[in-house]
């Protein structure tokens, strides 16, 4: 049984969003040739954790792929796989999954599932995930807060074209040149929720 | 009190002739006369020409005018004429009329801002209050609301006059100028249906038009009927773009940017009123499209017919009326006329709100 | 007189506060902000149940042709979102933007804590007590005041310095606001304050200035798109602050010094002034 944290996204509450992480994975080339295989069982978002920097970072690409997908806008075959695709800039779905999505070779994974339908829930989530993936199951936190713990954030500023300060932030304004880690963060998500959000247009 | 008032500032001469029973009733129109100079297909009206016909028909009007109101000439109290804005030689044609009148029957004269004309005649025919005002004709765009004695400007046209737009797109298309182009253009745009992309200019409260002016020639030259099938103006739908398409196209276009700067003005200002006036004021569609608008913002839209919103000789009449009443009147030294005159440059001494 | 056209055009009594809201988006769960002419602009939240944001709306005109509505709001929402994008990438204090749909219509927007800078005036006027008449006592008694209490000035004269230096930024990354008004400048309280307080006093005047509102925004370098923001902003200032109004020097010296190229524009401002903005009119 994997931990599963259970999320409702204001305006979309009938469709809760269910998160889990896990380290020391064994079988990251089993899980994503399920995906390759399009094996409806295994319809998940498998995530690579180095590449999410925030809650709202995952967020906002979630909630906008389950909108896309409920208005029938979505360019993937479900809200899972759009969401890895949402979450790169470009309009490239290879590349999206080669940059966000898990390689074989993957030890650590952050797993999403959308309920779309009344059986998905927090229970069968973790029953199934717990089954499937061999790994070490971690707590996301009650508001998803550990989801950013394993992010390789040069990684992410090099993918959304960040500058080193997030913003430039020059000029001494209060938070931005602290250069604490979360205000870091704090201005790298800003950005990154508008290019999710203007991705495409 | 009565006025008979002048007004030629562009290719209409018009003669009004009003009259104010009380401060407390409405005013009553004894006589409204006019006539247009029409030019041919494909041209507009010259500035001279125009003056030669302005010049030719005032006295038939004024005399026409005087006999169906019924009024001697010493009934009447003041003698109105449109001061500006407008084209120079036709406003110095009836500006002269007023004058020789003024000597000839010995009575003052008060010079009038054409806008300001078209203002008070739309307040009191629609009994709109405090509308926020459109003013749309063959020489301006503006939306205007009242401020402290001022109708102020809150937008305008950057470059040409919507009617001008219109009219210089009817010619492209060789639309008839008779009774005037932008009728002409409506009759062909009720019959057009699919919807062209053309330039939307809007910025603040102000408008652009010259853009989709030179947009619009360039689709006019692509849907001749001498041109190859194969190379004509199609629609997505792969259908044939006409004259009617182009016209209703323009109409949709520039009739949105004016609705769209006049809603702008109204949630500036906080008003849910507004009146079209000028000639364009007559078109159906744009009325429809500012009724729909006013209602959406839980208000009203207000418009008068072609007998006031066209160029008139009873809004100068009766705007210079209303400035008479408040002790004004223009020297006979000072019965010039001018091209340039904004309508925030009038003292409204006549409302107190 | 004319009683047939008398008639105020067909005019039925709903209005637009009747409008349904796009997906995923009820009105239960929502509170007015505002009701600009272009925008419906609500309270709400997004993406998380603590994440506070502002929804913005742009209903379909019905005046207005389908096709055209859809491509107008469209062309518009991306513009908005574009710009404030490019402002955050560049540092420039910009809500975020965390969700949009073009073609629904709407646009989320990061909540901004604080009080806009003509709430802050406002408050400061009334707090000094100067309330007066008209516009002349309260520039006098600014004055007066300003003059006794030299930390009051200091404070006063930063915050203006802050809005020049904020407007300079967003110049000089290539954006003009398009409708630079005091309602449109808020004053953020620094982080330790960001709970609303009940009673915030001389503090009020301090906090960082953060842009917002940026509907008619362009992106754009050209002096006079620049020198007219800082007409409006003067117009806005003169407007409704006749106590600030002569504070606003300050705001344009540091707004002169913030980039590369704010003289010229300060310079083209004596010319837009003069001017008034607009143009003679013919016929």
């Amino acid at each position: 049984m994997a931990k599963v944290r259970t999320i409702n996204l204001p305006h979309y509450t009938a469709y809760p969003v269910h998160i889990c992480m896990f380290k020391d994975v064994k079988n990251a080339a089993f899980l994503r040739k399920q995906l390759l295989e399009a094996n409806p069982e295994f319809d998940y978002a498998f995530l690579d954790p180095t590449m999410i920097l925030t809650p709202q970072h995952i967020l906002s690409a979630t909630l906008l792929s389950l909108h896309l997908h409920l208005t029938s806008r979505a360019k993937t075959r479900t809200p899972h796989s759009e969401l890895v695709f949402r979450l790169h800039p470009n309009n490239n779905i290879g590349e999206s999954y080669r940059k966000f999505g898990i390689s074989d070779d993957s030890d650590r994974i952050i797993a999403v599932k959308l309920s779309l339908t009344p059986e998905i829930t927090n229970e069968s989530v973790g029953q199934h995930l717990g089954s499937v993936v061999e790994g070490e199951s971690v707590d996301v936190g009650e508001g998803v807060e550990n989801v950013g713990m394993w992010c390789d954030v040069e990684k992410v500023k090099k993918v959304y074209k960040l500058d080193s300060n997030g913003g430039k932030g020059r000029e001494g304004g209060t938070a931005v040149n602290g250069n604490a880690p979360t205000n870091e963060r704090k201005e790298m998500e800003a950005v990154m929720s508008g290019v999710i959000t203007l991705k495409g247009s | 009190m009565i006025a008979i008032g002048l007004e030629g500032s562009a290719n209409k001469i018009g003669v009004g002739i009003i009259s104010h029973p009380s401060p407390n009733k409405p005013p009553v129109v004894l006589a409204n006369l006019r006539h247009t100079f029409i030019s041919p297909p494909g041209e507009g009206f010259l500035p001279k020409d125009t003056a030669i016909h302005h010049r030719a028909w005032v006295v038939r009007l004024i005399k026409q005018s005087v006999r169906q109101a019924g009024v001697k000439i010493k009934d009447i109290d003041v003698i109105c004429y449109t001061k500006g804005p407008g084209m120079g030689p036709p406003l110095q044609s009836v500006a002269l009329a007023a004058r020789t009148l003024s000597i000839l029957w010995n009575k003052p004269l008060v010079g009038v801002n054409h806008c300001v004309g078209h203002i008070e005649m739309g307040r009191a025919i629609t009994h709109a209050t405090n509308p926020v005002v459109l003013y749309v004709s063959g020489g301006n765009t503006q939306v205007i609301a009242y401020s402290q004695n001022r109708y102020r400007i809150f937008g305008e046209t950057m470059d040409i006059a919507i009617g001008n737009c219109i009219d210089r797109f009817a010619r492209t298309l060789m639309i008839p100028n008779d009774p005037f182009p932008g009728y002409n253009v409506e009759q062909y745009a009720k019959r057009g249906s699919i919807l062209v992309d053309l330039p939307y200019t809007v910025k603040g409260m102000d408008v652009s038009f010259s853009g989709i002016l030179a947009a619009a020639d360039l689709l006019a030259g692509q849907i001749g009927e001498d041109i190859p099938e194969k190379k004509r103006l199609r629609s997505e739908e792969g259908e044939l773009v006409t004259k009617e398409d182009l016209c209703f196209s323009l109409q949709e276009t520039i009739f949105a940017m004016l609705v769209e700067i006049t809603e702008r003005a109204m949630a500036h200002v906080g008003t849910a009123q507004v009146l079209v006036v000028g000639g364009v004021g007559s078109n159906e569609r744009l009325q429809e499209m500012m009724a729909l608008m006013a209602r959406d913002r839980g208000g009203s839209g207000f418009a008068t017919d072609e007998r006031f919103c066209i160029d008139n000789g009873i809004m100068i009449a009766h705007a210079g009326l209303l400035e008479y009443q408040t002790g004004v009147t223009t020297k006979l030294e000072d019965s010039t006329c001018t091209q340039r005159f904004r309508t925030d440059e009038v003292f409204v001494g006549w409302r107190d709100d | 007189m004319a009683s047939e056209s008398a008639d105020p055009l067909p005019h039925a009594p709903e209005s637009q506060y009747t409008h349904t809201l796009p997906l995923p988006f009820t009105n239960s769960d929502l509170a007015v902000l505002t009701q600009g002419a272009e925008a419906l602009v609500y309270r709400t939240t997004f993406l998380t149940p603590h994440t506070p944001c502002v929804l913005k709306y742009r209903p379909p005109k019905p005046y207005r042709h389908p096709i055209l509505d859809k491509r107008l709001t469209k062309a518009r929402l991306l513009a908005e979102a574009r710009v404030l994008v490019k402002c955050r990438r560049e540092g420039v204090k910009v809500p975020a933007v965390l969700g949009g749909d073009w073609e629904m219509g709407w646009l989320v927007l990061e909540w901004i804590e604080g009080r806009t800078v003509r709430k802050v005036l406002d408050e400061w006027v009334h707090r000094l007590g100067l309330r007066a008449r008209d516009g002349r006592d309260v520039v006098d008694l600014a004055d007066e005041v300003v003059q006794r209490d030299e930390g009051e000035m200091r404070r006063l004269l930063g915050l203006m310095g802050r809005v020049g230096r904020a407007v300079g930024r967003l110049h000089e990354v290539g954006v003009c606001h398009g409708d630079l008004t005091t309602s449109n400048l808020m004053v953020r309280p620094p982080g330790d304050l960001q709970e609303p307080g009940p009673e915030r006093t001389e503090d009020d005047l301090e906090g960082e200035i953060v842009l917002i509102d940026f509907g008619l925004a362009t992106q754009t370098i050209h002096e006079e798109d620049r020198a007219v923001d800082l007409y409006v902003l003067e117009r806005a200032f003169a407007a409704t602050h006749p106590a600030a109004e002569h504070l606003f020097q300050e705001v344009l010296r540091v707004y002169g010094e913030s980039f590369k190229g704010a003289k010229v524009v300060l310079k083209r401002l004596a010319d837009v002034r003069l001017r008034g903005r607009k143009r003679t009119m013919i016929g």
